[in-house]
């Protein structure tokens, strides 16, 4: 079934792909499982790799648009072949984490690298092409005109080089969306600049947000803009659609990893510009003390145990008297320099060691409990082995969702969090499956999508063409 | 509706949508207001919660003076409602409604989605809330901080350990409300996903849209989740690499040596142009084993490069050679750079009922067929009311 706007026939297959027998698309073969989901027919060719790209297809595909990478496998996705890599089938026992760290056997195969997995959820396809083999590049043209996204993540200029500038995609398809994705964009003054995550972190003043007063930032220790770049790649992807729905024609939309991050500091931009308060000043930034609304206590507090720390957030009357009872209303709590929240503003340190003194003798969980029974927000700082074992919230929504493939056991994945009740979105994508082993899918999607027979199919395999 | 007759249709335009919100769910408005949405924010007479978060315009409080407020507000609309059956008769002509309320509230109010589309099926009701409106945290309390700690972003930043291997400092969560700013965004995205299905194969329908902000902050840190699946390790804190500029700026200096050997030989170049390679020029660096394992010589070089430039000439001295760095800058400092200029992204807005006018960010991306919509100054509180009323008055 294509997306309702897909004009399927009207364009032309005009790539050199003259092998025997192509005809009209097959029909899809299995019944796709579940209902209608949102996306339901949309086809992405996507050239995406690494993280910042791959978060904007795996949302796409987790709404059901049909998601096919095409990859190298003599230039494979670097997250395919870096560690940490899945274990062997069978090397992990109950739960996860006990794996054994001898897993290096991965290294010789694309399929093992961790990270691939967190990025290439939402049933994405993978089929492997030669883009450097002259019936290669006919094949991607095949493809471009049989989709309605083309998304990539190369360095600006990447794909024209290969034959496939914006222009030529919309003569193979003069209704494509083609959102491409990299750190500086395709427009500006310094589109040859790379950036991986911390890169635009550090540019964008991400990283400067993240520290205690008066000590060099610690910024983050991932890359929040991959996620948060991804996102706004598909709301592109959206965006491009909804657009060609209403007027009939496609686009080029420039994404870059700068763009998507300027708007994350809230009020800070017009602090500085509009009161005169650079945010490059003493005391700031001020760690995990908000300065607005205003919170005391308001922070991470130790709790029982190595390293275990418990956040408590007190913004209103309620909150702080509900919080000294749930302590048990000690002495120190009703005394002047705690009586108002400008009070326990002024006196954080004090109170903080307090309230410290009394989390530190118990489990974070504990407190947590505690606490919220009482109306007080507070929260565990949780690791990732807390989220995947112990946080009762996640497993009742069904955050994660059980998926593998023909190398790797099932494992807990993440996909969109998002529930919705009409369309409800799936890790597995429209086939709900794992993420696809490299070339998995190059003789299906040729069949199905360029009509190929098996004769043709194995021609192209023969010629060295996909790989 | 906000498009001038003579400019391409937004991808959002004519879709009115309605918000219910604290500071928590506001980005979201931004966003579809930027795709050209009719983005109305109903607010109690009071004004919403947020016009009370500081910091405000020349430090003085007031409902219009929230620059907290104005950052995610701008380009929408504002009506004071005076009940929930005001908020409901909005609802029904309105395409959209994304509102904050958990379970329990909206069920007591008769602002659930059920009862809304019984009225209008081609509503979308899309709810932002801490956990969601399933789960047996469901009704728990949650500002940003508390989200950053539960969703696992903050256990992965802060400082390094001691010596000893103990921490002396917290974990620590990014300023900028982080956590209600992913959530926003993939509420932004379902509800797009939702207007497309709705007006092709959903014939009409509308759907509801459940956000847990803590799932969605959750599902953020990149590889740290697989880590601990495949190895059973958990991330350690500590900041990534930077090199302190001669102006005492610090530039993010990542060597990403896995991506192939023109890394090091566009690095190894930019050293011995500058005359700081030292023992790098000896021939077994071209190793990449030994070079992982002789670091420290790496580094060594590029800090002696690094005392030689200030930060914002370091940071464009890297990326020269092909290298992922960057200066970090505060978030104001960001203004100045001249490729975000050259792309046109910042945009100024005049407040002329305070004489002034400020700077916002402008389109995350660049679609010219389908330019970001950014013309309106945050609403002043209840301005729109008698407009809305009389063009909303229809129901979808």
């Amino acid at each position: 079934m294509p997306f309702p706007d897909t004009r399927v026939g009207d364009h032309t297959i005009v790539g050199a792909v003259t092998a025997p027998g192509r005809g009209q698309p097959a029909a899809s073969g299995a019944e796709p499982a579940g209902g209608a989901m949102a996306l339901d027919g949309l086809r992405i060719l996507d050239f995406t790799r690494l993280g910042f790209g791959s978060q904007a297809t795996l949302i796409c595909g987790c709404l059901g648009a049909e998601v096919i990478r095409v990859e190298s496998t003599r230039f494979p996705d670097a997250v395919r072949v870096m560690p940490p890599f899945v274990p062997d089938p069978g090397e992990h026992g109950e739960g996860f984490g006990a794996a054994t760290l001898a897993n290096a056997t991965g290294a010789a195969s694309p399929n093992r690298g961790g990270i691939f997995y967190k990025y290439n959820t939402g049933g994405k396809k993978s089929i492997t092409v030669d883009a450097r083999h002259p019936r290669g590049l006919a094949l991607l043209e095949d493809l471009v005109a049989r989709s309605d996204v083309v998304a990539e993540s190369f360095a600006a200029g990447t794909l024209a080089r290969w034959g496939l500038p914006y222009e030529r995609l919309r003569a193979l398809r003069p209704d494509v969306v083609y959102v491409s994705m990299c750190g500086f964009g395709h427009e500006g003054p310094d589109t040859a600049h790379v950036t991986m995550g911390p890169t635009a972190q550090a540019l964008t003043g991400s990283t400067f947000m993240v520290g205690l007063p008066d000590r060099p930032p610690a910024g983050w220790s991932f890359s929040y803009l991959d996620h948060v770049g991804g996102y706004l790649g598909a709301m592109a992807i959206l965006a491009g659609i909804s657009h060609r729905r209403r007027t009939g024609e496609g686009q080029h939309i420039d994404v870059s990893q700068l763009e998507p991050a300027t708007a994350l500091s809230g009020a800070l931009l017009l602090d500085a510009a509009l009161n005169g308060r650079p945010a490059r000043r003493p005391g700031f930034p001020t760690g995990n003390r908000r300065p607005h609304p205003p919170t005391a206590p308001g922070g991470a507090y130790r709790a029982a145990g190595e390293d275990r720390w418990v956040v408590v957030s007190c913004r209103t009357e309620e909150h702080w008297r509900a919080l000294v009872g749930a302590m048990g209303d000690p002495p120190w709590a009703a005394e002047e320099r705690f009586a108002s929240l400008a009070a326990r503003v002024r006196h954080a340190e004090e109170l903080d060691a307090l309230v410290e003194a009394w989390t530190s003798q118990r489990d974070r969980y504990e407190v947590m409990a505690l606490l919220q029974g009482a109306g007080v927000p507070a929260g565990a700082v949780q690791d990732a082995a807390d989220r995947l074992e112990r946080d009762p919230q996640l497993a009742a929504r069904g955050h994660f969702t059980m998926l593998g493939n023909a190398e790797v056991d099932p494992l807990p994945l993440e996909g969109l969090p998002v529930r919705m009740s009409a369309t409800p979105p799936h890790t597995g994508g429209r086939l709900r499956r794992g993420p696809p082993l490299l070339g998995e899918d190059t003789a299906t999607v040729l069949r199905d999508v360029l009509g190929l027979d098996d004769a043709a199919v194995a021609d192209l395999a023969g010629d060295g063409v996909t790989t | 509706m906000s498009a001038a007759p003579d400019e391409a249709p937004a991808p959002l335009a004519g879709v009115r949508v309605l918000e219910w919100s604290d500071e928590s769910a506001e980005y979201c408005g931004r966003f579809l207001a930027g795709l050209g949405a009719d983005v109305v924010k109903a607010e109690p007479p009071g004004g919403a919660p947020s016009r009370a978060v500081g910091p405000f315009l020349d430090d003085e409080p007031g409902p219009d003076r929230s620059l907290a407020f104005w950052a995610d507000n701008v380009g929408k609309r504002s009506v004071v409602v005076g009940d929930d059956a005001e908020l409901a008769e909005l609802c029904a002509g309105a395409d959209v409604f994304v509102h904050t309320l958990r379970a329990s509230q909206v069920a007591a109010r008769g602002l659930d989605a059920p009862t809304l589309r019984a009225r209008t099926p081609g509503l979308v009701v899309c709810a932002v809330t801490p956990f969601g409106h399933s789960g047996p945290w469901a009704e728990y309390l949650a500002d940003d901080l508390v989200l950053m700690a539960l969703g696992g972003s903050m256990a992965a930043c802060g400082y390094a350990p001691g010596p000893d291997g103990a921490y002396d400092t917290p974990p620590l969560a990014s300023l900028g409300d982080q956590a209600w700013r992913t959530a926003s965004t993939y509420a932004a995205l379902a509800v797009m996903a939702a207007l497309l299905w709705r007006d092709g194969p959903g014939q009409g329908a509308g759907q509801a849209i459940d956000v847990s902000a803590h799932e969605c902050s959750a599902s953020m840190t990149e590889w740290h989740l697989m880590t601990y699946l495949c190895s059973g390790a958990v991330h350690r804190r500590g900041p990534h690499p930077t090199l302190r500029g001669a102006d005492g700026r610090l530039v993010a200096a990542l060597n990403p040596d896995f991506l192939g050997p023109h890394v090091f030989a566009g690095m190894l170049a930019m050293l011995e142009a500058d005359g700081v390679a030292g023992p790098l020029s000896d021939p077994a660096f071209a190793d990449p084993g030994h070079r992982a394992r002789n670091y420290r010589e790496v580094w060594q070089a590029c800090k002696r490069l690094a005392a030689k430039h200030d930060g914002e000439a370091l940071y464009r001295l890297g990326q020269q050679a092909g290298l992922p760095w960057g200066v970090i800058r505060s978030p104001d400092e960001v203004l100045d750079d001249p490729h975000l200029a050259a792309r046109g992204h910042f945009v100024e807005l005049e407040h002329p009922e305070v004489g002034r006018s400020a700077v916002y960010p402008g389109a995350p991306f660049l679609a010219h067929a389908s330019p970001w919509v950014l013309r309106r100054r945050p609403p002043l509180l209840g301005e729109h009311t008698a407009e809305v009323a009389a063009e909303w008055g229809a129901p979808r």
